[in-house]
């Protein structure tokens, strides 16, 4: 029997287009402008195959596509394929690419220019291993190309849709540059005018832009765009101040990265506005499980005990929200009930309990942070308490993102507790979370996630993938590898008199956006 | 007087030397990996480690060390990991940025604060003098950030008259590029300019109860040209030795208001190379700044040569 996804990849059907015809919203988007977009750094690189960092990300996604993208439920829709036809092992992926579709120096998108893509994301990429049980491809057609797999993966195409480090469509010119030495041309609704890096950067629309008209409306990454805008340009202003300053003085139309307490004085401005995003990253307590003190479950399952979620969040300030799973709903693999009963467990005397199981005599737990990120360094401070309360020996060391960040990543620095936040892997899915899970190396293999993972790799039934994820979501929380802390958004303010169709995302979306 | 420049700009060749060590050991002694950076956040070890060895930075210290210094000698001051272009480069396209602020920021500097330190030793031990030194302690007392972020709120905000942000450069007009810059620049001055007014006040009092000045008053000389010609005159070699360090410190502080103003200047610059570990961009940079402060020192010992012709080096 066929998995279930090679179905949401047919074209849309007639009944579609015309109903979403008949939905489009009001005409009422003038075209042209420059849209001015205030943001907190500029991105070092634009080759999207090292592209990591949200930053980056936001001007990528608007310059280049993938064969099939994340839509607004997180599931993966064709872009550059129009659709995949996917073998009955899971073994052959064939995707048939659209006509027409022009890269912005005007050539048009073939089979070829996808081969070397993949060949140069296999070279190049940190996210390379994606690509790691390809055997081999095939190019039968200018519009045809197919992936052979070693063995079966029934979400290579799920796997394909990431957002980071995405593996867009570049021309086969590209295919042997270097890391970080592409040319800057994509399939996308935009193509890159002028950047200075540290200053600003400038989008132009692509002209060559080739919209799907057979998709519905922009849905999430996919669906058809409508380029309205001239230009966007990026201001790159690090202090948060003066981007609300730019705001307010009607020198930006949006800015990003707004604190809680920096919105407030949007209070009252008829023609300012802020931008909510859910979902955007989530937050986590990350347990070293193979240092001391939290190679012992019954001492990292104490510290989950205690955690009082609220009081955390109220210390944070930062916009966010409860959710006790590692996903979103709707996913199909969301897990919110069973995930709740690790979840805000506020109960210090049960801590107390698995500390006396456990032997624990008072030793010191080290909690590390940062102080580049506040609301890291202020939930570890209440996480510290919340351990004094019931008896632990919390040890708080502040020191900088780049160093705590390293620690975390090698299981370096002789720590128990850290905090981080994971944007990418809680939106694209149980797949993604994979990679993620083993980055850290002190979390231990653990055969039964390790066994789950491949079961969920391997199943083509979707009701077995998600039985596979709720089992790796309960071990993961049960052993307290990490402990859930909040979901956390995005705050960016935006000219309610000047920009029109602006609709929170993930990353913000210039398509289908316009001056008013 | 040339063999004097020649021996001072001899003695800079190891200063620079021994800076470019310090430069490179303390880089090194920083936590953190620069790979992580470039990798991302969500990147595997395996992905880290892939661009550890792209970059070269699984090498032994002293190779690198030994392979930095060899490239140096050729002119190369290596290449960015983030930026991914030359350090000269980089810092060349910023230069003006910089340049510009410090410039501004010292034509502003310059004239406040020597005629504020004039005017508090002149009118020594009255309300004029009180008011001098109390808004010149706030003005070295004052962070610049917090400054910065006060001055964005007043003009720029509240009153409208100035950009909040951002770089012009002179070439796209005059009013524009001075508009954008002239906040920052203030900002940046302040500091300075306390720092300039206390120190000429202290030097002007000390030449305001030499006997030439009691002389000068006594033959008839008018206060005007008692001050300006005879006593100012005076107080040219601290205050020289000051300027020489105002430069410094206000190319040095350019690393703060470039960040508030988001100015896109070789201040802003390290920040984010050091933010990154990007070690090549933080080692050319940093070089470039030392050798510069270098000669701006080399050039203050000649001014002292011009200014006093008792002034011998070598």
């Amino acid at each position: 029997m066929l998995p279930r996804i090679p179905r949401s990849f047919l074209l849309l059907s007639i009944a579609a287009a015309t109903a979403l015809f008949a939905t489009s919203p009001s005409r009422a988007q003038t075209r042209g402008g420059t849209l001015i977009y205030s943001t907190v750094g500029g991105p070092a690189s634009l080759d999207p195959y090292m592209a990591g960092s949200l930053i980056e990300l936001e001007v990528i996604h608007e310059i280049f596509e993938t064969l099939v993208a994340m839509d607004e439920n997180y599931n993966a829709k064709p872009m550059l394929a129009s659709k995949v036809d996917i073998s009955n092992e899971a073994k052959t992926f064939t995707f048939s690419l659209r006509k027409g579709v022009k890269f912005s120096n005007g050539q048009e998108m073939t089979s070829a220019d996808v081969l070397a893509s993949f060949e140069r994301f296999k070279k190049v990429s940190t996210n390379a291993p994606l690509l790691a049980d390809v055997d081999k491809y095939e190019t039968p057609d200018t519009y045809t190309f197919i992936v052979h797999l070693k063995s079966t993966n029934a979400v290579f195409v799920d796997l394909l849709k990431s957002s980071t480090y995405p593996l867009v469509v570049l021309p086969a010119s590209q295919k042997d540059k270097p890391a970080r030495e592409v040319e800057i041309i994509g399939t996308g609704p935009f193509k890159l005018g002028e950047w200075q890096k540290d200053s600003h950067l400038i989008l132009l629309r692509n002209e060559n832009y080739t919209p799907d008209e057979s998709a519905g409306d922009a849905d999430g990454f996919a669906g058809k765009k409508t380029v309205y805008l001239d230009s966007v340009r990026y201001n790159f202003i690090p202090e948060a101040n003066a981007r609300l300053a730019a705001l307010q003085t009607k020198k930006s139309d949006v800015i990003g990265d707004l604190t809680l307490d920096l919105a407030k004085r949007l209070d009252g401005a008829a023609e300012l506005s802020t931008l909510k995003t859910f979902p955007y990253c989530q937050q986590y307590f990350v347990l070293h499980a193979s240092n001391g003190l939290t190679a012992n479950p019954l001492i990292r399952q104490a510290v989950r005990e205690v955690v009082n979620v609220d009081d955390i969040l109220a210390a944070t300030g930062i916009l966010s929200q409860r959710n006790p799973s590692m996903l979103y709903p709707p996913s199909p693999y969301y897990a919110g009930d069973m995930a709740a009963k690790y979840y805000d467990r506020k109960d210090p005397k049960k801590a107390r309990e698995l500390l006396k199981q456990a032997g624990y005599n008072g030793e010191k737990l080290v909690l590390q942070t940062n102080s580049n990120y506040p609301y890291m360094r202020d939930s570890i401070l209440v996480l510290s308490e919340q351990l004094k309360e019931a008896g632990v020996n919390a040890d708080v060391q502040v020191i900088d993102w780049m160093s705590n960040s390293n620690n975390l990543q090698r299981g370096t620095g002789n720590w128990n507790v850290s905090t981080t936040s994971f944007c990418s892997p809680p939106l694209l899915g149980p797949p993604q979370w994979k990679s993620t899970v083993y980055t850290f190396p002190h979390i231990e293999k653990d055969p039964a996630i390790d066994a789950a993972f491949d079961s969920l790799f391997k199943s083509a039934d979707q009701g077995a993938r998600k039985k596979a994820w709720f089992d790796i979501e309960n071990r993961f929380l049960d052993q307290a590898y990490m402990v859930k802390v909040a979901d956390t958004g995005s705050l960016r303010g935006y000219n309610t008199t000047r920009v029109g169709g602006l609709k929170p995302y993930f990353y913000l979306r210039f398509w289908n956006t316009w001056l008013k | 007087m040339w063999r004097g420049v020649i021996y001072r700009l001899l003695q800079a060749i190891p200063v620079v030397v021994i800076f470019a060590v310090l430069v490179f050991m303390l880089l090194q002694l920083l936590p953190g990996d620069p790979a992580v950076a470039i990798a991302g956040s969500e990147a595997t070890p395996e992905a880290i480690d892939r661009i550890r060895t792209q970059l070269g930075l699984d090498r032994p210290l002293l190779e690198q060390l030994l392979s930095w210094f060899n490239r140096l000698a050729h002119g190369d001051f290596g290449k960015s990991l983030i930026l991914n272009q030359s350090v000269v480069s980089a810092v060349v396209e910023r230069l003006p940025v910089t340049l510009s602020l410090a410039f501004l920021s010292l034509m502003i500097t310059l004239p406040a604060g020597i005629s504020l330190g004039v005017l508090a030793a002149y009118w020594r031990n009255t309300w004029l003098d009180s008011f001098v030194m109390v808004t010149a302690l706030l003005g070295v007392s004052m962070p610049s950030f917090w400054l910065g972020i006060l001055s964005v709120i007043l003009f720029s905000v509240t009153l409208g008259w100035l950009p909040p942000a951002g770089y012009v450069p002179i070439t796209q007009g005059l009013w524009p590029w001075f508009s954008a810059l002239i906040q920052p620049a203030v900002v940046l001055a302040l500091f300075q300019i306390g720092f300039l007014a206390r120190i000429t006040r202290s030097a002007m009092l000390d030449v305001l109860d030499q006997d030439f000045i009691r002389t000068a008053r006594a033959k008839g000389v008018d206060e005007w040209h008692t001050i300006t010609k005879h006593a100012f005159r005076n107080t040219l070699i601290p205050v020289v030795t000051v300027t020489g360090i105002i430069i410094s410190l206000l190319i040095g502080g350019s690393v703060v208001v470039e960040q508030v103003f988001a100015l896109p200047g070789i201040g802003r610059l390290i920040v984010q190379g050091i933010l990154a570990r990007d070690y090549p961009l933080v080692q050319g940079t940093m070089l470039i700044f030392g050798f510069s402060f270098v000669m701006i020192n080399v050039l203050v010992d000649i001014v002292y040569m011009l200014v006093d012709p008792r002034v011998r080096f070598g």
